[in-house]
């Protein structure tokens, strides 16, 4: 017994000893300044010359920024359509690719590359392939007859363009965590499901979905995250327009900090975002873990 | 207790961390403090004084800005510059300014001036312009009212630019037009120049992508955009003719379809090939559309004049500036002195980075007089005005006015409700954005 517990011992310290550089680093670079940004919600910091409190002042002038407000709609209605989709397309992506055909290997490359792009160099190809008049993208619908819109110029399928690009490039690598999700499903509960006589979606139902919960709760947390923090797509493909329809919280941050050095202010925008997203993940909890999983 | 111990070494390998990495940074500031010291020293024992330049021009510019340096640097023995490339430089300016790590002098976009000068980062030169006899009239008044806050002033100009009319010759020479002089002409001819095929804009005979340019077309209908008193000013009848004459290029001639351009990079530029007719754009695009050689033949005339007869461009550019933190503020400013008031050199930067320079008497060289593509600039720099000194200026620009323009644009808003918005809406903006110190 005491050996073995001699052993334990040696296998924590070993363990505490390699998390340390990556807790010191991440108590020095989140914690820290998340405390920081925090107490400057409540100065007038300005980088350069005050930093005196200021009480509830940014919180009270938050209340009738509408720009702000239109900036979190725009992310709630991303949100809204972007989550769902990118959890059915990756998970049926993923099924497709847990299959063994001769090739999938490539093709889960092929699905994967999209990941790999910078964002920015990939919304710079995009914004071309969806030019209103020389893009691929209306291109092939002019085939078809159809006159398509000004993608990213026009106020109703600004948005849409940017849940395309953003679900091209997101899918990839979520279809890479429910492969593994699928690989850990023990074979034998499809098997004496079918002795059952289970059909394939009773299967899905029964077996394949409750066996994700957890991976389908990693997933959707991640995007809900990703959503509420869309920034660069959206800066690239319309920078914020037109008239303000993709504008994002997070843009409007980053320029009330670093444009109008109005940190303070903007630390305050910061922990209202911070909130909205603590909001939806816990939300986001509840309904994963409804049901409690098989196993 | 097993806890307890492993607690304990958790913090002392913590603590231990800290310290060194406490030490590191105690080291670095003493280095540097040694640096200055020896400078300092060997300033006066004869050795020259290290000077550091900021800017975050890279590539092209930064051969440029380096043509330059190289050139000061030969001309005497008492100076030394380096030019230090920073990517993020503003980003960096800000926590450099007030830790010590400022440069000694600093490449500086003109309209961040309202914002900084409040805050005591920048050092005014007033002292050293009197000093040293450098005349005012020798810049473009209201490039030095850009750099200027109260009656102080913070940097001298390196670059001046406005936007004019660019046309595609071979376009209007087919059409059998010349170059447009007012609002009508210039509607007139985009109706011409423009090309349909079906639903399809093969030819936009003018370009009314950016609508950012609205101050520029305000200008020309003989209006402002901000008062006296810091609130918008055009929700006016001046505000009404510029979306009336939009309306009528847009949606009664559609000489333009909106997101035309978006997206196309400069081998693809619709101006490039020749699939659009006439912008409004700037001396920065002239080595590119050189560049095209006879595959593309432009020329350029001042913006049209207004239905009065007003005349309006927005003139915009860069300066130098002393920080506040520079070391050595004498010699930074003998640098900008030798580069921004000096004929020859100021010549000699316009030549190599193909830009207007801030100083007036490098104009009066045959290089600028003599070429039709510079002198229409010089011409259209003569009436062009700052975009106004408010601090919240661009944020009500991009986040009030734009946005509302671009309803408009779409069909989506009328010309009243747009500037009644963009009115209320920027108001507040401006008002939020105002206090800066």
């Amino acid at each position: 017994m005491a050996s073995v517990r001699k052993l334990e011992r040696h296998q924590a310290r070993t363990a505490y000893l390699f998390i340390t550089p990556t807790m010191l680093l991440f108590l020095v670079f989140t914690v820290i300044p998340v405390f920081m940004a925090l107490y400057l919600s409540f100065t007038n910091y300005d980088v350069l010359s005050r930093k005196d409190w200021v009480g509830f002042d940014n919180y009270r002038r938050l209340l009738d920024d509408n720009l702000l407000w239109l900036t979190f709609r725009n992310v709630f209605l991303y949100a809204i359509v972007f989550v769902p989709f990118n959890i059915i397309i990756s998970l049926s992506l993923g099924m497709l690719m847990n299959r063994a055909w001769r090739g999938v290997k490539l093709f889960r490359t092929l699905n994967y590359l999209p990941t790999l792009t910078s964002s920015v160099a990939a919304a710079t190809v995009w914004i071309w392939l969806l030019h209103p008049e020389f893009g691929l993208v209306n291109g092939l619908l002019s085939y078809v007859g159809i006159t398509g819109p000004a993608w990213v110029a026009q106020t109703e399928t600004a948005m849409i363009s940017i849940i395309l690009v953003t679900l091209w490039q997101s899918v990839g690598s979520n279809m890479i965590i429910y492969l593994a999700g699928l690989q850990g499903v023990p074979e034998y509960l499809y098997e004496s499901a079918r002795l059952d006589g289970a059909t394939k979606l009773d299967c899905f139902r029964f077996i394949t979905w409750p066996q994700l919960r957890p991976t389908t709760f990693l997933v959707s947390t991640l995007s809900i995250i990703g959503a509420l923090q869309l920034f660069d797509q959206a800066f690239v493909l319309t920078q914020g327009g037109p008239a303000n329809v993709t504008k994002t919280p997070v843009y409007l941050i980053y320029q009330q900090g670093f444009n109008q050095l109005q940190m303070g202010y903007a630390s305050a925008q910061a922990f209202v975002l911070a909130i909205a997203i603590l909001i939806f993940s816990v939300i986001n909890m509840r309904m994963t873990k409804a049901e409690e999983s098989v196993i | 207790m097993k806890m307890k111990k492993w607690l304990m070494t958790l913090t002392a390998m913590m603590l231990v961390t800290s310290l060194i990495a406490g030490c590191a940074g105690n080291n670095a500031g003493e280095k540097n403090k040694g640096n200055s010291m020896t400078e300092e020293g060997t300033s006066k024992s004869g050795k020259p004084v290290e000077l550091t330049f900021w800017g975050d021009w890279g590539g092209e510019g930064q051969a440029q800005f380096e043509t330059m340096v190289d050139a000061f640097n030969k001309s005497q023995t008492k100076i030394r510059v380096k030019y230090v490339l920073q990517q993020d430089m503003i980003t960096k300016f800000l926590t450099a300014a007030t830790s010590g790590g400022s440069p000694d002098v600093l490449f500086w976009d003109r309209w961040r001036t309202s914002l900084y000068a409040p805050k005591n980062v920048l050092h005014p030169i007033d002292e050293y312009m009197e000093r040293d006899g450098i005349m005012r009239d020798d810049y473009y008044e209201e490039s030095l009212k850009e750099l200027s806050l109260g009656d102080k002033l913070y940097g001298l100009p390196l670059t001046v630019d406005a936007r004019a009319l660019f046309y595609n010759k071979k376009l209007l020479a087919e059409a059998g037009i010349e170059p447009p002089k007012t609002w009508d002409e210039l509607a007139d001819a985009a109706a011409k120049l423009t090309k349909w095929n079906g639903s399809k804009l093969e030819v936009a005979g003018f370009s009314l992508g950016d609508v950012g340019l609205f101050n520029m077309y305000l200008q020309q209908a003989g209006g402002q955009m901000i008062t006296e008193d810091g609130k918008t000013n055009f929700n006016n009848e001046q505000g009404k003719q510029v979306l009336n004459y939009w309306d009528r290029l847009l949606n009664q001639d559609k000489v333009y379809k909106v997101g035309f351009e978006q997206g196309l990079g400069e081998g693809q530029d619709a101006f490039v090939t020749g699939k659009l007719a006439m912008q409004f754009t700037g001396p920065w695009m002239l080595s590119t559309y050189k560049k095209y050689g006879k595959d593309l033949e432009f020329g350029i005339v001042p913006p049209p004049a207004g239905p009065n007869g007003d005349k309006g461009s927005v003139m915009g550019g860069f300066g130098l500036v002393i920080p506040e933190g520079a070391k050595h503020k004498e010699e930074s400013w003998e640098f900008i002195k030798w580069w921004l008031a000096n004929k020859d050199n100021a010549l000699l930067w316009a030549k190599t980075s193909l830009n207007i320079p801030g100083y007036k008497p490098a104009l009066e060289d045959p290089f600028f007089k003599d070429d039709p593509l510079w002198q229409p600039f010089m011409e259209t720099l003569d009436f062009a005005k700052v975009r106004p000194k408010h601090p919240g200026y661009s944020v009500m620009e991009g986040d009030a006015l734009t946005p509302n323009l671009q309803l408009f644009q779409q069909n989506k808003q009328s010309i009243d409700d747009t500037l009644k918005k963009a009115q209320e809406q920027g108001d507040k903006l401006l008002k939020d954005n105002s206090e800066v110190k």
